[in-house]
């Protein structure tokens, strides 16, 4: 028999779940990205890993090094992304439902791989090589 | 400081790649200060884009009366976070603690700044304003707080109060307030201020208000005493981990019985956690590690107005009206009288030593 608690996290979890579909929509729809901010609302610890889950693993698992760990999980459904950020101290900053093709986090930048260019082409041009 | 003024058409996302860092960190940041801001998680990228294009805005940073507490929380920090960034990334034109010059060179840089950036600089500010007397108990470079707050002020795109004594009049407004000391919105009507108090205040909340500002252009949302409402929105109580305790009614009685054991709450003990705006019990100090209630002490209130004067730190809020520091101090002096008269009398009562016989 459940606990009023454990009811109590079943809403707030289900409620969730019908924005996560919302989203889904959207992005079907128009190809709109959008999120929900985990750390923003009042949820108990309790309550963050039923969602967790209930979403549940997907295919795809990414870490990303950047100014402190990023991890960004699929869940169970296609779209939907569990993403945590951490920073440098440890300490969680972020933790977001993504609901997207791909979190935007793990696209490279377009100033990033210009200067990553320039920088595999002189590397090249200091080890002897031509320019292409 | 130092080369800033060199670096002014520097971006902040070359400032970044300058260091090697990328994008994604500056997207990781902006996304930590949506969260940290309460703003919808999709306007990451956007204030990421913005905060990439923003180019160094100018600081000037008064210290009036205070003890440089609030400037060293911001230094303080233990690990090179993109937030210290932010900081690097401010171009700080006078703080009269940290920068290198003095005297006469001082004064020409901070008139040399306020000619170039007109309108435009942010004025951070630490420490209250003595008013009594002209202002004469606190001066720089023969200036008193007073009028340098009423000249450089006039230019300013808008005032961060920094800390409880800027925001509120802290502990220099204590009672008796002997300097006629107050806060910054006490003297300025006609700008746009943010008070961050705290004693000292919460680093990270400079640092997302910094953040907004450079993305935005503009301050945050405000409560209606000037506070970041994403920061101060709530109470301590309301956001304390503690707080389950206080539901249940299991509070601590003393501070090393078995309820502080058990981590109970500190209602009991003098919290003032229910009464107090600020973003210790989320943010927390030192990188997230803990906060005052975390490590056993109740929540003295110090980003509340009057904190100084609003009772005892160990009185309980629910234990009818609190004594007050003033009541205090006369109970003090009245308990310094009575020993006196105590004294005396005991000594009267005392036998004195006979005295050595020739």
């Amino acid at each position: 028999m459940k606990t009023l608690e454990s009811r109590g996290h079943d809403g707030v979890v289900d409620a969730l779940l019908v924005e996560v579909a919302d989203l889904l929509a959207r992005l079907i729809e128009t190809h709109e990205e959008g999120a929900i901010d985990l750390l923003g609302l009042p949820l108990s610890p309790e309550c963050v890993a039923e969602l967790d889950r209930r979403l549940g693993v997907g295919e795809v698992e990414i870490k990303i090094d950047a100014s402190g760990l990023s991890q960004i999980r699929e869940t169970g459904f296609s779209g939907v992304w569990w993403t945590q950020h951490v920073d440098e101290a440890g300490r969680v900053i972020a933790r977001l439902i993504e609901v997207a093709m791909a979190p935007r986090m793990v696209l490279a930048d377009v100033e990033d791989i210009k200067r990553g260019r320039q920088k595999l082409l002189a590397a090249r041009k200091n080890a002897g090589g031509s320019a292409p | 400081m130092g080369n800033a003024q060199d670096l002014r058409g520097e971006t902040l996302a070359e400032m970044l790649a300058s260091r090697g860092i990328g994008r994604r960190s500056l997207l990781k940041f902006a996304i930590a200060m949506a969260t940290s801001l309460a703003l919808p998680p999709a306007i990451a990228p956007l204030m990421a884009a913005n905060l990439a294009k923003a180019k160094r805005r100018s600081v000037i940073w008064l210290s009036f009366q205070e003890c440089t507490g609030c400037v060293e929380t911001l230094l303080r920090a233990t690990s090179p976070t993109i937030d210290q960034l932010i900081f690097d990334f401010i171009s700080l034109d006078y703080q009269e603690v940290l920068m290198a010059a003095a005297g006469a060179s001082a004064e020409k840089s901070l008139r040399d700044a306020i000619a170039a950036n007109t309108g435009e600089y942010l004025l951070a500010i630490d420490g209250s304003i003595p008013t009594r007397d002209s202002g004469v108990y606190s001066l720089t470079g023969g200036r008193s707080n007073l009028a340098m707050l009423e000249d450089i002020a006039r230019d300013a795109k808008a005032i961060l109060a920094i800390g409880t004594c800027a925001a509120f009049g802290g502990i220099p407004k204590a009672f008796p307030n002997p300097t006629g000391a107050v806060g910054v919105e006490d003297l300025v009507s006609d700008k746009l201020i943010v008070n961050i108090p705290g004693c000292p205040p919460v680093p990270e909340v400079l640092s997302g208000v910094l953040a907004y500002f450079i993305s935005f252009g503009r301050l945050p949302d405000l409560d209606a005493r000037k506070r970041p409402l994403a920061y101060f929105g709530a109470t301590i109580h309301d956001q304390c981990y503690r707080r389950a305790f206080y539901d249940q009614g299991k509070f601590a009685k003393t501070f090393d019985d078995e309820g502080a054991r058990q981590g109970w709450c500190l209602f009991e003990l003098g919290c003032k956690g229910p009464t107090t705006h600020n973003a210790c019990a989320s943010l927390r100090w030192n990188n997230g590690t803990s906060f005052p209630i975390q490590s056993g002490h109740g929540c003295i209130g110090c980003s509340q107005p009057d904190f100084w004067d609003a009772g005892s730190f160990y009185t309980s809020l629910a234990g009818g009206v609190a004594t007050g520091w003033r009541n205090a101090g006369i109970a003090a002096a009245v308990g310094l009288a009575g020993g006196a008269a105590a004294a005396l009398t005991a000594r009267s009562k005392t036998p004195r030593p006979p005295k050595d016989k020739p």
